[in-house]
């Protein structure tokens, strides 16, 4: 019975899409998204949330109020999502989302005006400065958009629509290549 | 006598010649010109025939407001009618065709229409065309639009690409004249983020075309310092070529960018036109001022031009209007053409001035002839003369061009777009934005701001006043040194003209004339409103920026009241007509919405699988196999094999809701008709959902996965209807509930595993005991797969009737997991299934889908009335359902129907009918919501709502097909055909 | 072209990404009679001037919302989470 091996099948298997004027557009590994969903009017969890992830390489994602998204490039064990999920408790509960998410990284200097294609949002660095989040529309998508460096966006969307997301941001770069 | 280029002088780069051609004759241009400055360097005055009378036209304008100079360019699939060749660039090949005439534009037999203008007057479609009403489709309208057309669109595909963007700035300048560069300058310089739009190739406005000295450059030399200022601040974004189109709710812009379409051969990496939607906090409309024509016989023969257009062509292209040129004014623009005019060395015949006497200062050689009019202008394809009445008496003077300058209107278009009307300014002797406008000013000659100083140093502290608002300090800038003639206040306008012969045009493009108007007020549509729809005038895609001045003048006139008493018509957005590319984007073809794909898709794919388009998803419908010609074929032999075997089915497109929380079962008590508060964990339940009118939203099953954890399924159509639906009650509804709610459709992939020998296969590869004992119908859990790798969630639930099960696994993991069951239940003769066989598969069962839940049924139109829970308090749907008519004995109701005749089958839609009785309205019994053919059964059968449908079990009745007038006699049934005991779900 | 609504919780963003719903209505209790159940369902004002509506801000962050808006104007005033709205009138 355990002869059966099982794998992974990441959602883009596109390779990167480097452009010139410093453009990139690429998967980013399909590590984990757990969504964390604050029990109603719980007061801001955004310490508790620090405190559960702890270790750097993870990272909070603001996503509404009383919700987050906790973001990383390696996969979580069942035992760690258990760890997190019980240190989030009672406040809120985690949702394993690592397989319902997939994560696009857009670089670039000009990276504002290909995403300004898609969003109403306004990305000036004044106004959406690194660690900002927001859910919007990128074109016909609904997306998840953090600012993770000065020029690097990170662009978190449904599984189902992430070739079509992947084929619109290439199409949004074009100009740029 | 023509118009040519001059030898020097102008903004064209006379080292770059451009060949285009005009009607098939070739024609030489430069660099720098727009095809009207091509066309006129190359003596072409004739460029069009009018769209009523077909009279020959020439160019009017040098810019956007263009109402003869229409033209085709391009050619093939890049054919573009209706091109203004005012605002075209020329490029090097560029091919432009006239409109509106046949055989050619010298001899156009539609001219003969001028022949019968005494019945194409105002209002003469509806008095000419009004009956015989059956020919007004077949004859007339067809008639009319071939007579009076404008250019003919291609029928080919456009080959270039388009798109939208956003922008976001503090201040949004529209327009890049004296007063807009002077506002961007202020604002960039402050540091503020900045937009200024100008629809022009280059940023300058009126700098390009006027003799004023700055800061002792040159007024163009002056623009190009300016714009390279801006250019160079990060904070700027200046956009030429660029049209602010429209003004919205929340101090939105829409603007369109012609990013190549000043190109022959548009490059593939970028679009031919950008859509914009500006957001600014503050906007300055510096969009100038539009001279108006003057309204006298012939005002419309080539050879008559405005004189500020006359202006921009002599100065900005270097092209002379003719060799001798008349003009025609009631205030001072007329002696600054008339100034430039000279300096060209060009004669200037004679200046007809309105007023009785001509400006003081005037010291020009030209006769000037005071208190004075044009009548009218003679010639036969352009103009050779014109009648000029002074003193009561007329004189012909012998002119080869002729300027007119009737004043000037602010162009307040953008201001008047969300509603506010503008005012009539005795004063000004024209309309200006309205006041107090939320965000937006107004600044130069868009305010009636008379001269370059006076609009610089407006600009500049209209900048400074929005920049304090927004709380951005700025200094005041020191303003440049401007010689310049100076400029009078405006005149009074001068609206109608004695001794007039012939048609004097009001509108150009709709050829409506002086009597048009006149008729309209004698005929009772002298309300503005409907003076414009009567006469047509000022609505051609022009949208009247020339004549709807004119013509509120006149109706003024001629109903003895101020232009502030008549008012104007709505100003709509778009300024100046907007492509369908444009406002399309780049969402067409294959991208007009996106594609939402199962993580099953590449296993379905490499499974043969035939995809259907469902929403946004693309699912597999069926996967054909050799030798199967027909997708009967493929399907009768999927649903034969779940029956017999196994089959696996990708539902994964299925919405799936996590729901948490200490309320959730409560919650859910009240979105489901049926009860769930005592669902115990590792159950699942089919909900049912209905609409507070009590008629059913949704179905699906919900899992009990822990105490306050519930795993909901929905069906793929309303996924997302039923999420907004949750969250509205969850959070309008009743916010006192601790209930969270998180999509997790994209999460796992699900997939159904059904017919006789799942759990053999299952068994291979779920570690649990999966025994009917340990997991009996309806369980629900979480299981361990393959020796613990992976961790799934396990339901035995069944759409099909078979013993089945739905095994949902992590979206990634998802075709391996396939590929495993497929390997592992192959020796049971497991085969993949489509949609179609799903379908096949249901209906056999008499389960019910969204063609059964249509918006029309309540639970117990579908036998669904004992699942309604008669104890709970509250529910959505609960007091609704209790309606009478809810409760009638003749509703519509479920059964199942089938052909008498086994080879006969029917069709989805079908009406069910009495035996013998007329297909009328009043003998409809009901329809068919589904049906498919059944291979269990042998025939087709079919899923009904009929009257009273369960009492009437075994009654003959008539399927008819309407569209097809067919009719297969047939029986009323149960719609359960397949195992109606249901043994086979519980082996 | 553009309407710009601002969500309390992500600023303004354009009408694309909302679901409107309709006008603000209090839920009756399930005792509360025929009439109160069938004015709730069935009949709406079509009111000139202001007007609160329920939005949802489904591209969003998925939170319904309570928009004041002028009919005549387009003027959107105040914009609420329909969560806080709900319990504000339930404890006043």
């Amino acid at each position: 019975m355990s002869d059966f091996r099982i794998t992974l099948r990441p959602a883009l298997g596109s390779a990167p899409r480097p452009g010139s004027r410093g453009l990139s557009i690429t998967a980013m590994p399909e590590g984990h998204v757990v969504q964390v969903l604050g029990r109603p009017h719980a007061p801001d969890l955004f310490g508790v949330l620090e405190r559960a992830t702890g270790a750097a390489h993870r990272s909070v994602r603001a996503a509404g109020p009383g919700q987050w998204f906790i973001v990383g490039d390696a996969p979580l064990s069942r035992d760690e999502f258990a760890a997190l999920s019980t240190a989030l408790q009672p406040h809120a509960t985690a949702v394993d989302q690592s397989h319902g998410r997939v994560r696009i990284r857009v670089e670039g200097t000009i990276v504002e005006r290909m995403l300004a294609k898609g969003t109403a949002v306004d990305l000036d660095p004044g106004a959406f400065p690194v660690g900002t989040s927001a859910m919007t529309l990128l074109g016909h998508v609904s997306v998840h958009l953090t600012r993770i460096e000065i020029a690097a966006f990170e662009v978190m969307v449904l599984r189902g629509f992430a070739e079509s997301l992947w084929e619109d941001l290439v199409r949004m770069s074009v100009e740029f290549a | 006598m023509t118009s040519y280029r001059l030898a020097t002088g102008g903004l064209v780069n006379r080292a770059a010649p451009l060949a285009f051609s005009f009607d098939g004759k070739p024609m030489a241009g430069l660099e720098g010109d727009t095809l009207a400055s091509a066309l006129l360097a190359n003596g072409q005055m004739l460029v069009g025939r009018s769209f009523k009378y077909h009279r020959p036209r020439g160019i009017l304008t040098a810019g956007a407001s263009e109402p003869n100079a229409l033209v085709t360019i391009g050619r093939r699939e890049r054919t573009e009618p209706n091109t203004r060749a005012t605002v075209q660039e020329l490029y090097e090949g560029l091919e432009a065709r006239s409109q509106n005439r046949w055989p050619s534009l010298d001899f156009d037999v539609g001219a003969l229409n001028g022949l019968l203008s005494p019945f194409l007057g105002a209002g003469f479609y509806y008095k000419t065309f009004m009956w015989p009403a059956p020919l007004w489709e077949k004859l007339y309208e067809p008639f009319i639009r071939r007579a009076a057309g404008l250019g003919k669109a291609t029928h080919e595909a456009d080959p270039d690409s388009y798109e939208k963007s956003w922008a976001h700035c503090d201040l949004l300048v529209v327009g890049a004249g004296p007063a807009g560069l002077a506002a961007a300058l202020t604002a960039g310089r402050a540091g503020a983020r900045v937009i200024l739009v100008d629809e022009g190739s280059m940023p300058g406005g009126s700098l390009l075309f006027d003799t004023a000295m700055i800061d002792g450059m040159t007024a163009s030399d002056f623009a190009r310092e300016a714009s390279a200022e801006l250019q160079s601040m990060p904070n700027v974004r200046l956009m030429t070529r660029t049209t602010a189109f429209g003004w919205y709710d929340g101090n939105v812009f829409g603007a369109v960018e012609r990013v190549q379409k000043h190109a022959c051969d548009p490059a593939s990496h970028l679009p031919v036109e950008r859509l914009w939607r500006i957001v600014a906090k503050q906007a300055l409309l510096a969009t100038g001022a539009e001279e108006r024509p003057l309204v006298f016989g012939g005002n419309d023969r080539p050879g008559v031009m405005m004189a500020s257009a006359m202006r921009a062509y002599l100065n900005r292209y270097g092209v002379a209007p003719g060799k001798a040129t008349a003009i025609f004014t009631c205030n001072d623009s007329g002696y600054r053409l008339a100034r430039d005019l000279e300096a060209a060395g060009i004669e200037v015949t004679a200046i007809v001035d309105s007023r009785p006497t001509a400006p003081p200062g005037y010291r020009g050689r030209p006769r000037v002839i005071a208190n004075a009019v044009v009548c009218q202008t003679k010639g036969n394809k352009s103009v050779s003369a014109i009648e000029v009445l002074h003193d009561g008496r007329s004189e012909t003077i012998a002119v080869d061009a002729l300027a007119m300058a009737g004043g000037f209107s602010p162009i307040i278009h953008l201001a008047c777009h969300r509603g506010s009307r503008p005012f009539w300014s005795e004063e000004n002797a024209a309309f200006l934005a309205p006041q107090d406008l939320k965000d937006l000013r107004i600044a130069g000659a868009a305010a009636a701001t008379v001269g370059i100083a006076a609009c610089i140093q407006e600009g500049s502290a209209q900048a400074a006043a929005i920049l304090s608002e927004l709380g951005i300090s700025c200094r005041p800038a020191a303003l440049p040194n401007v010689e310049a003639e100076e400029e009078s206040r405006p005149a009074k306008p001068l609206w109608s003209i004695p001794g007039i012969k012939g048609k004097a045009f009001v509108d150009f493009q709709n050829d409506v004339h002086l009597k048009d108007i006149g008729l309209a007020v004698r005929e009772g549509y002298g309300h503005v409103e409907l003076a414009k729809r009567y006469t047509t005038s000022g609505m051609a895609t022009d949208q009247g920026k020339l004549s709807n001045v004119n013509a509120i003048g006149l109706l003024a006139e001629a109903r003895g009241v101020s232009p502030a008493e008549i008012g104007t018509t709505t100003f709509r957005p778009f300024y100046t007509p907007v492509s369908f590319g444009a406002l399309t984007g780049a969402h067409s073809g294959y991208h007009f919405q996106p594609v939402r794909k199962s993580p099953l898709h590449d296993w379905a794919a490499k499974n043969g699988a035939i995809f259907v388009e469902t929403g946004l998803w693309y699912r597999s419908a069926w996967f054909p196999r050799g030798g199967e010609k027909t997708w009967r074929e493929s399907v009768d032999r999927e649903v034969v094999n779940v029956r017999q075997n196994v089959g696996l089915c990708d539902v994964s497109t299925l919405g799936k809701i996590e729901i948490f929380g200490a309320d959730a079962a409560e919650f859910l008590n009240r979105v489901y008709c049926n009860a769930f508060l005592k669902l115990p964990v590792g159950k699942a339940r089919y909900g049912l959902m209905l609409r507070e009118d009590g008629f059913i939203y949704d179905d699906g099953t919900t899992s009990r996965l822990g105490e306050g954890h519930f795993f909901m399924t929905t069906t793929t159509a309303y996924a997302a209807g039923v999420m907004n639906h949750l969250e509205f009650c969850a959070q309008a509804l009743w916010p006192e509930l601790d209930v969270r709610l998180a999509s997790a459709t994209d999460q796992w992939a699900q997939m159904a595993i059904a017919g006789p020998k799942a759990r053999l296969v299952l068994e291979k590869i779920v570690d649990d005991d999966i025994s009917s004992a340990a997991f009996p119908f309806l369980a629900a859990k979480e299981v361990s797969l393959c020796g613990g790798k992976l961790h799934a969630r396990f339901f035995r639930i069944s759409f099909s009737g078979e013993l089945a099960y739905e095994l949902a696994v992590p979206a990634g993991y998802a075709e391996s997991i396939a590929d495993i069951l497929m390997n592992a239940g192959a020796e049971h003769g497991l085969q993949p299934y489509g949609t179609e066989a799903l379908g096949v598969l249901r209906i056999e069962k008499g389960h019910v889908t969204h063609s059964e839940i249509n918006g029309t049924v309540i639970p117990d139109d579908l036998g669904f009335g004992k699942m309604v829970s008669a104890t709970k308090a509250d529910f959505i749907g609960k007091v609704m359902l209790e309606r009478e008519g809810l409760k009638a004995a003749d509703r519509l109701r479920l059964v199942g129907v089938r052909p008498l005749d086994p080879t006969a089958s029917f069709k989805t839609g079908s009406h069910i009918l009495e035996k013998n009785a007329a297909a009328t309205l009043e003998n409809d019994q009901g329809y068919v919501t589904s049906s498919a053919f059944s291979p269990h059964i042998g025939c087709t059968i079919g899923l009904a709502l009929v009257k009273r449908g369960p009492e009437r079990l075994g009654e003959e009745v008539v399927v008819w097909n309407g569209l097809k007038s067919e009719y297969a006699p047939a029986i009323l049934c149960d719609p359960i055909f397949v195992d109606p005991t249901n043994e086979r779900l519980h082996v | 072209m553009a309407s710009l609504i601002s969500c309390p919780h992500c600023g303004a963003r354009p009408k694309e990404e909302f679901t409107i719903k309709g006008a603000v209505l209090s839920r009756p209790a399930a005792d509360a009679g025929h009439q109160a159940w069938t004015d709730y369902v069935y009949l709406r004002d079509n009111p000139r001037g202001t007007h609160r509506e329920y939005w949802h801000h489904t591209s969003g962050c998925r939170r319904w919302l309570v928009v004041t808006r002028d009919t005549v104007s387009h003027e959107v005033g105040f914009c609420q989470d329909a969560a806080a709205a709900k319990l504000a009138e339930v404890r006043p």
